[in-house]
């Protein structure tokens, strides 16, 4: 673990989230063509069957479907199937949703790690899961949910459905399970905003430079990476560092660069202790407070070959965030806009989308069904000894611990059972 | 950015990642990450039409066996287990239950313990080899096996199990290492104790259950004063502290030091009005010459009585088995002023590690075999985070209710 990028490669959202621009064009490609066919052979069914889909939206008149010149249907035997997203319309929405979550996590007053955490993971569900599988509608507020809990914050669901203005916890439980699952449970985003911080008190300790000039460049910084990398594809072709950098470029290209050559004229200190490396080179965001690289390590990082390739990296993470720069904000909420490129592709995937899996409220209630069926078998011959357990549970989440003799009471109990842990409190 | 500035793409993203060498699994992706449509044979018992998050998760169970159960807990229950494909590899199979009193989804120690030990690699650290949800949508988190119990069951264990100076330092050096480990990648454990080091098979301890564990907080931002089981709790935590450091757990990995030497706990309070007392007087009282600006901790109370902080003398005559420099490392982990406390960095780079006796090896540590182990081991896995174990007449001393809603 010498270096940071050794630490980088470690990381969940480089072993299973980070591709290369083909890898994850192809993903899109293989996971819209999954989609298309499981759906239209589930479209299929209900309409051989004739019992319809249960919301009106899936079944079309024919006069529609006519019309529809690219439905996939190789042998022309089903006539009634509507039109499908295509990978590239599918990434338009995606982005699109990620707006609208963007703008609810400003409404809920979120952190700028719980935004863009919930951005990335949503992001990330929709590799593997097509939008006409699983409603991006309601999977932006579950990735909101879900990103306070993964950043470490636990919201009750009732004052989450308040500030969402929902009534169901259902309808942000049942997604909540999915999207976990659908990220491959990686759920350690790692954010460039800590990096920024460093970067501006490296600048700063250049001591050279104007400070309003820093400030205003920080400022600017840290405003595109709120926005434009969580509308690109950035977290998945970059790492935190470079996405740091690139905004950094954005924001002033003078500082971006001198705070390149500086890192690369790195001169190795004397001592050991001195020697911490600049927390603008953290992956993760570094504080500064980290161990020293080997001195080969050192050695290489101040060649100029490595330089000019982290330039070049940095340039082109710079030109993909350049195309949704902060000011793309009103682009994404005008009414004009949604009318001529979302609402379109909304009305098709109003058409499209799977009838089995369109309701997350009702998924939920089928699978917990199929499982009662199954009467948790795995869990038979165990012997019995838990049954006080929920009580357990109540003693250390619930709010209502009736008072000092009930909870003596549970504690006398417990001696008895094979479990002779968890204490009362 | 580092040394190597341009990533190299990986090549099994999307894949199950599996810490081991040793690989007997089959994977159901391609080389380049895209998962691969069910083959035959493999779906056949799954109910028709799965979309890829559904097979990828079925093919994900089907890689293992579950057994006999091993233990029943609050939080989970542990099954025996081993791979399909390769019956002689054991795994264990933490099955996190549904909680009814938690209303608002996936329960914190899950959500926790499953962010962190997907990042963590690290001998010291118990290895999360796989995950994957049961029908009724339970996760279940496949873990290596640790069969031979914990430090917990060796250290009371007074009458069958004999160490010395040597073990502790083995043992002693795993648990810095683990603790260096994540706080080097900026994850504080917040519960730490000899109950939650289990042993392996070859001897290695591993710090396990992450189930309080969060990443460090952004300066200025709160975090919640409670965690850590009592008997480990650092001063700064019982006085109600919101901005704490990586020091809270270099506390306990003290009291677990001081434990393994007199083989008792060290300071078992029965409340937290009793543990800071006991801190007092076998530590010091804290007070603002020691420690300036600690009166000003929301929570601070301490017995009318000061006492002054101990000397090393006075840790020799309880704590001398360890020897001179041992001592002095187990005195920094107890320095009172957590901004003073020893860090698990400076532990490792103590004298002590290079003084006499060396570490025992690890297959030559003191061991307990057979079903008890597995037992112990079972029900450290199933116990929610913030508990003790064992001796419930010692009164409760489970962390206070943990009230996951009002800080992080």
């Amino acid at each position: 673990m010498a270096t940071e990028d050794a630490r980088y490669r470690e990381s969940s959202q480089f072993k299973q989230w980070s591709f290369s621009h083909s890898q994850l064009a192809a993903l899109r490609e293989d996971t819209n063509a999954k989609a298309v066919s499981s759906i239209s052979e589930r479209l299929s069914e209900r309409l051989v069957s004739g019992t319809g889909a249960p919301s009106g939206a899936t079944s079309l008149p024919p006069s529609n479907n006519a019309s529809n010149a690219n439905t996939p249907d190789p042998e022309g035997s089903s006539p009634s199937l509507p039109e499908f997203l295509t990978a590239a319309e599918e990434s338009t929405l995606v982005t699109f949703y990620v707006s609208e979550l963007l703008r609810a996590g400003d409404h809920a007053e979120f952190s700028d790690e719980i935004k863009a955490t919930a951005a990335v993971l949503f992001r990330r569900f929709y590799i593997t899961n097509s939008i006409m599988t699983y409603p991006p509608q309601e999977m932006l507020i579950v990735a909101l949910f879900f990103g306070c809990k993964a950043e470490g914050a636990f919201p009750r669901i009732s004052d989450f459905l308040k500030t969402f203005q929902r009534e169901h916890p259902e309808e942000i439980l049942a997604g909540e399970f999915l999207l976990f699952r659908g990220v491959r449970f990686s759920i350690d985003v790692k954010h460039p905003f800590r990096a920024l911080r460093g970067a501006a008190m490296e600048l700063r300790s250049l001591g050279d430079i104007d400070s309003k000039r820093i400030d205003d460049a920080e400022r600017r910084a840290r405003q595109i990476l709120r926005f434009s990398p969580l509308m690109t594809d950035a977290y998945f072709h970059y790492t935190p560092s470079q996405i740091m950098m690139a905004a950094l470029s954005l924001a002033d290209r003078g500082l971006a660069e001198r705070l390149i050559q500086a890192t690369f004229h790195y001169v190795q200190p004397q001592t050991e202790s001195e020697a911490n490396t600049p927390a603008a080179s953290g992956t993760s965001g570094g504080d500064g407070q980290r161990s020293k690289p080997p001195t080969e390590d050192q050695a290489t990082i101040v060649g100029s070959y490595i330089r000019d390739r982290v330039l070049g990296t940095v340039e082109a993470c710079r030109d993909l965030l350049h195309k949704e720069l902060p000011e793309r904000r009103e682009h994404w909420a005008d009414r004009k806009m949604y009318k001529a490129h979302i609402l379109p592709l909304r009305k098709k995937l109003n058409k499209c989308h799977d009838p089995d899996r369109w309701n997350l409220v009702e998924l939920q209630r089928q699978t917990r069904e199929q499982a009662a069926k199954k009467a948790d078998s795995d869990d038979e011959g165990a012997g019995g000894g838990g049954r006080k357990s929920v009580d357990d549970d109540a003693a250390v989440f619930g709010g209502d611990l009736s008072g000092p003799a009930a909870t003596k009471r549970r504690k006398v109990g417990q001696v008895k059972l094979e479990d002779p842990f968890g204490g009362a409190l | 950015m580092g040394a190597s500035p341009l990533v190299a793409y990986p090549t099994d993203a999307l894949r199950q990642h599996d810490p081991f060498k040793r690989q007997p699994l089959s994977t159901n992706t391609s080389a380049n990450g895209t998962p691969l449509l069910p083959g035959p044979g493999r779906a056949q018992q799954a109910p028709k039409s799965l979309d890829n998050l559904e097979q990828m998760n079925e093919d994900e169970k089907r890689k293992y066996v579950k057994g006999k159960k091993l233990g029943e807990g609050t939080y989970a229950n542990v099954y025996l287990g081993h791979s399909r494909s390769d019956p002689t590899f054991k795994v264990a199979i933490k099955k996190i239950k549904v909680q009814k009193e938690y209303q608002d989804g996936l329960p914190p120690d899950a959500v926790r313990e499953l962010k962190y030990l997907k990042e963590l690699h690290h001998p010291n650290i118990i290895s999360l080899i796989s995950v994957f949800s049961s029908k009724d949508q339970n996760l279940n988190l496949v873990l290596e096996l640790l069969p031979l119990g914990d430090l917990e069951m060796l250290i009371r264990d007074v009458e069958r199990v004999s160490y010395g100076a040597a073990d502790i330092k083995a043992w002693m050096g795993m648990l810095t290492r683990a603790v260096w480990f994540c706080h080097d990648n900026f994850v504080l454990h917040r519960d730490i104790k000899p109950n939650n080091l289990l042993i392996a098979a070859d001897g290695e301890v591993k710090l396990a259950d992450f189930g309080l564990a969060r990443s460090f907080a952004d300066p200025g931002h709160k975090m919640t004063s409670n965690v850590i089981t009592r008997w480990y709790r650092p001063p700064e935590l019982l006085f109600g502290a919101r901005h704490y450091s990586g020091a809270v757990d270099i506390w306990s990995v003290g009291m677990v030091f001081a434990e393994l030497i007199i083989r008792n706990p060290y300071l078992p309070g029965n409340t937290e009005v009793e543990q800071i007392s006991l801190i007092c007087r076998q530590i010091g009282t804290p007070t603002e010459e020691n420690w300036p600006g600690v009166t000003q901790l929301k929570e601070y109370t301490v017995p009318s009585q000061v006492f002054p902080v101990q000397k090393k003398d006075a840790y020799m005559a309880r704590f001398g088995s360890v020897g001179v420099e041992g001592v002095d490392l187990l005195a920094k982990t107890l320095i009172l002023n957590p901004k003073n406390r020893i860090t698990a960095r400076q532990m490792l780079e103590h004298k002590w590690w290079h003084m006499d006796p060396k570490p025992t090896r690890k297959e030559d540590l003191p061991r307990k075999s057979g079903s008890e182990a597995d037992e112990k081991a079972a029900n450290d896995l199933k116990r929610r985070a913030g508990q003790v174990g064992e001796e419930p007449d010692r009164g409760s001393r489970v962390a206070r209710k943990l009230d996951f809603g009002a800080a992080r």
